[in-house]
């Protein structure tokens, strides 16, 4: 599949990304085993700050990191903690 | 309007080959339609109280039974049901409504202690487990067992009896059911086994046992179930999700057509990773669509 040459470019960089989701999913699907929304809504809040992170090192190594890139990914980042603080409830 | 729905979808020279959905105003204005929405369904729950709510399928019979199932997994004599308890359960579940709090201590000092005293039930040891906005008994069971505190009163050994008070009401503006347990071992039963541990909020151990005056008694039933009340409202939490759920993937559908135009035209851009964007969301969808919904004190 086409989308899967981005991922080709800078493989090391996706599979640190690829461990931090799926550890994510893997708590989150433990804590919603146990109906624990307290500790599912700090997977989500962890998850985002690593996401930007995680955006900061690949645009770094990739040579492109740029204010309007960054704000991409803080939005969404804040977009998802605002999906968690008033979903998991 | 074609023209300008095709800029909203697929990255061209004219939105400098980044589908408009995806460049950060629109991600803004998404985030500006969510935070209307909450404050829509905040306003509604002020406004007009008990239009939302929580509907569901728990009864008193299923509380008891599921609760009397994990003890004996356990080897633990099953709880007898008692009346009284039943009452001041129900008692406390409905002044959480008329107070307009959820919490073991009502905001006037009231303590859960307070409601076995008003019905005259007198306890050596009792307990208390709170719950709200669960679908079912199940679901309901399952997170007290997993919440340390609340395990240790379902599986306390001391306890004999059980009282169940399942009320619908409306609480901060929403519909909801409210589930209260209580435990307890009646004064001048035969203590089973000791425990010398501190007693944690929900539990209270009488240490040397007075005789109780009954303060007041009122007849409130066995049983209040009025699952009915809340079965009309709409759900605010189901709301929320469906209207993330759409953004979301409407998101994630855009970066998979936009990857897929700019990788195949091999076009130069400075954007965020397309790839990394779809994976982040999706554990967010996945958290939109199986969180689950409930809360225990």
């Amino acid at each position: 599949m086409i989308i899967f040459k981005e991922i080709k470019k800078n493989p090391f960089d996706y599979v640190i990304l690829a461990i931090i989701l799926i550890i994510a999913f893997i708590l989150f699907i433990f804590f919603n085993q146990n109906f624990d929304a307290h500790n599912q809504r700090r997977v989500i809040y962890v998850t985002a700050a690593l996401y930007l992170l995680w955006s900061l090192f690949h645009h770094y190594r990739r040579g492109d990191l740029q204010a309007s890139i960054i704000i991409e990914y803080l939005l969404l980042a804040i977009f998802a903690v605002i999906i968690a603080l008033t979903t998991l409830v | 309007m074609a023209k300008f729905i095709s800029l909203l979808f697929i990255p061209q020279e004219k939105n400098n080959h980044r589908a408009l959905l995806l460049q950060p105003s629109f991600l803004g204005i998404f985030i500006a339609l969510y935070l209307l929405n909450q404050s829509f369904i905040r306003s509604l729950t002020i406004l007009k109280p008990g239009i939302l709510g929580y509907s569901s399928e728990i009864t008193v019979d299923k509380v008891i039974s599921q609760t009397n199932s994990e003890r004996q997994k356990l080897g633990l004599a099953p709880l007898k049901y008692n009346a009284t308890l039943s009452q001041s359960a129900t008692a406390k579940a409905q002044d959480m409504f008329a107070n307009n709090y959820w919490a073991h201590n009502s905001p006037e000092g009231k303590t859960p202690w307070d409601f076995f005293k008003s019905v005259g039930y007198q306890y050596s040891v009792a307990g208390e487990n709170l719950a709200k906005d669960f679908y079912d008994t199940d679901g309901l069971i399952k997170a007290w067992m997993n919440s340390p505190t609340h395990r240790d009163n379902i599986v306390n050994s001391k306890y004999q009896e059980i009282g169940i008070g399942v009320v619908n009401g409306i609480l901060n503006g929403v519909k909801t059911t409210l589930v209260v347990q209580h435990f307890a071992l009646p004064l001048n039963a035969p203590v089973v086994a000791k425990k010398s541990n501190p007693a944690p909020v929900n539990q209270e151990v009488v240490v040397n046992p007075q005789p109780e005056l009954v303060v007041s008694t009122q007849s409130l039933g066995d049983t209040v179930v009025n699952l009915a009340a809340s079965s009309k409202a709409i759900n605010p939490l189901l709301i929320s999700k469906i209207i993330g759920t759409i953004i979301f993937s409407l998101i994630v559908v855009v970066l998979i057509i936009d990857s897929y135009v700019t990788l195949k035209d091999q076009t130069p851009r400075f954007t965020g990773s397309s790839a990394s964007h779809i994976g982040f969301l999706l554990i967010i969808l996945m958290l939109l669509i199986f969180g689950r919904q409930g809360a225990i004190f």
